[in-house]
């Protein structure tokens, strides 16, 4: 079989993504704009990327679904 | 709940389940995928359940109670044009305005000089299928979205504003209508979640089918590119709308990726390679995938048959359903078989003589589940539903 009809391993594409799945604007970016975070970043990143998922799935719904 | 609509979810359920692993359960299930025929049982015009989808879940509900069916979908007539309208999406037909009230919904693809997406932008979508898909994208199909770079505008604004709102309420209120369903009447809502093989979303949204038969001769490596960047993404949407019990399967609607349409070569290395790990991978995470086999999928039997066994249900609509179950059905259910020409032409003795050819060849050691070929839309009579479910109720028991 040659290589291109191998199939595709999903991991190394996973890998390969940036942003993640489920992530539009990652909170690494978002965080360079920010003054030095003096309280918990870790409360900052989880609220940022439950709302990422929010507009994730809204574009990839009208893609797939609608 | 009371206790016998409890029990009798529980039965249908347990039946459902059985066949979906390709075991023998009571009866054959029942799993009609009803879409527009629901408008019509319930005295409804296709636009006002493809608009109303109030409506739509109430037609559900309607034809759930008074057929004695194992499952359905919550709502197959899945597009509801008030979102649409709110997004500005510009590739429906809808139903009272580009179509008459009584015709379903429809896609419009542009011809391949207008495609979503040029030729010349693979990297784009490849590098960063999120960003192009927002910024890209949308500004094409939508009449409200601007153009990143360009003045934006007030129906810029709300179309954000209102697609996003109304898209939560709508998958919201899916919650609602799956426990009316369970707890009123003791139907299982048939399916969770959306699955897209990448090839097909290339062909359906972004290049259009004339673009993507040109680009598989004329840049072959940027359609695999193409196809590769999407897996993650259509895997992440599929598991992250999977029931969490694992107990119904996630949808994928196979389209125009296969042979004749396709050379076998090309379903190989763009289709295949690239959908059979994202089935994989989701069988890996405890779901099956409803595999809805749009039109002719013969020609690849083979493949699917290297699927984990009971990793899907395969659904047959226009292939040999014998042969399918040759090939598959020692591995997964099957489903499907009864055509729509039936449903919509035939008597309800023709409807009864084929369910039962169905049952009998294909049903006979369990792992079936009786539908139609293709989405039952309103053209089906309603006493030929009756008919296929009578006749498998009655002559479908083990």
């Amino acid at each position: 079989m040659s290589e291109e009809m191998e199939q595709v391993d999903l991991e190394e594409e996973w890998k390969k993504a940036d942003p993640k799945p489920g992530i539009c604007i990652p909170w690494e970016e978002k965080g360079k704009e920010l003054a030095e975070i003096s309280g918990d970043e870790e409360l900052f990143k989880r609220v940022w990327e439950d709302n990422e998922a929010l507009a994730y799935t809204y574009i990839w719904q009208c893609l797939l679904s609608f | 709940m009371t206790k016998e609509r409890e029990e009798l979810y529980e039965e249908k359920l347990e039946r459902y389940v059985t066949a979906m692993e390709n075991e023998r359960p009571d009866k054959v299930p029942i799993r009609p995928f009803v879409a527009e025929f629901t408008a019509k049982y319930a005295g409804y015009s296709c636009q006002e359940v493809t608009h109303d989808y109030e409506l739509a879940f109430e037609a559900v509900r309607k034809c759930a109670a008074d057929f004695d069916w194992d499952a359905v979908v919550s709502n197959m007539v899945y597009v509801w044009t008030g979102l649409t309208q709110a997004i500005g999406l510009d590739y429906y037909g809808v139903p009272g305005i580009d179509t008459s009230p009584d015709t379903g919904f429809q896609y419009l693809e542009p011809p391949k000089e207008e495609a979503f997406m040029k030729p010349e932008e693979y990297d784009d979508l490849i590098e960063n299928p999120t960003g192009f898909l927002f910024n890209v994208w949308l500004p094409r199909v939508s009449s409200d979205v601007s153009p990143v770079g360009e003045e934006t505008s007030y129906r810029n604004n709300l179309s954000f504003l209102k697609g996003g709102m109304a898209m939560l309420t709508y998958f919201n209120s899916f919650g609602e209508q799956n426990e009316a369903l369970r707890s009123e009447i003791g139907t299982v809502p048939a399916i969770s979640g959306i699955l897209k093989a990448p090839f097909d979303i290339l062909a359906d949204k972004l290049r259009g089918y004339y673009g993507l038969a040109e680009d598989v001769i004329k840049r072959p490596g940027k359609v695999r590119a193409a196809c590769q960047a999407l897996m993650p993404h259509i895997c992440h949407m599929a598991l992250s709308g999977a029931d969490p019990e694992g107990k119904v399967p996630i949808p994928i609607w196979l389209h125009r990726g296969c042979s004749p349409l396709f050379s076998p070569e090309d379903f190989a290395r763009f289709n295949w390679a690239t959908l059979k790990p994202i089935i994989e991978e989701i069988w890996a995470e405890g779901h099956q995938v409803l595999v809805y086999a749009e039109g002719d999928w013969n020609h690849h039997l083979e493949a699917f048959a290297e699927l984990p066994q009971g990793s899907i249900i395969y659904h047959v609509d226009k292939g040999d359903i014998l042969e399918v179950n040759e090939k598959l059905g020692d591995r997964f259910c099957i489903s499907g078989g009864l055509p729509n020409h039936l449903l919509s032409n035939g008597s309800p003795g023709q409807v009864k003589d084929r369910c039962k050819k169905l049952i009998d060849e294909v049903g006979r050691d369990g792992g079936y589940i009786m539908d139609a070929s293709a989405i039952v839309q309103n053209d089906a009579r309603i006493e030929n539903m009756r008919a296929m479910t009578e006749c498998t109720r009655e002559y479908g028991v083990y």
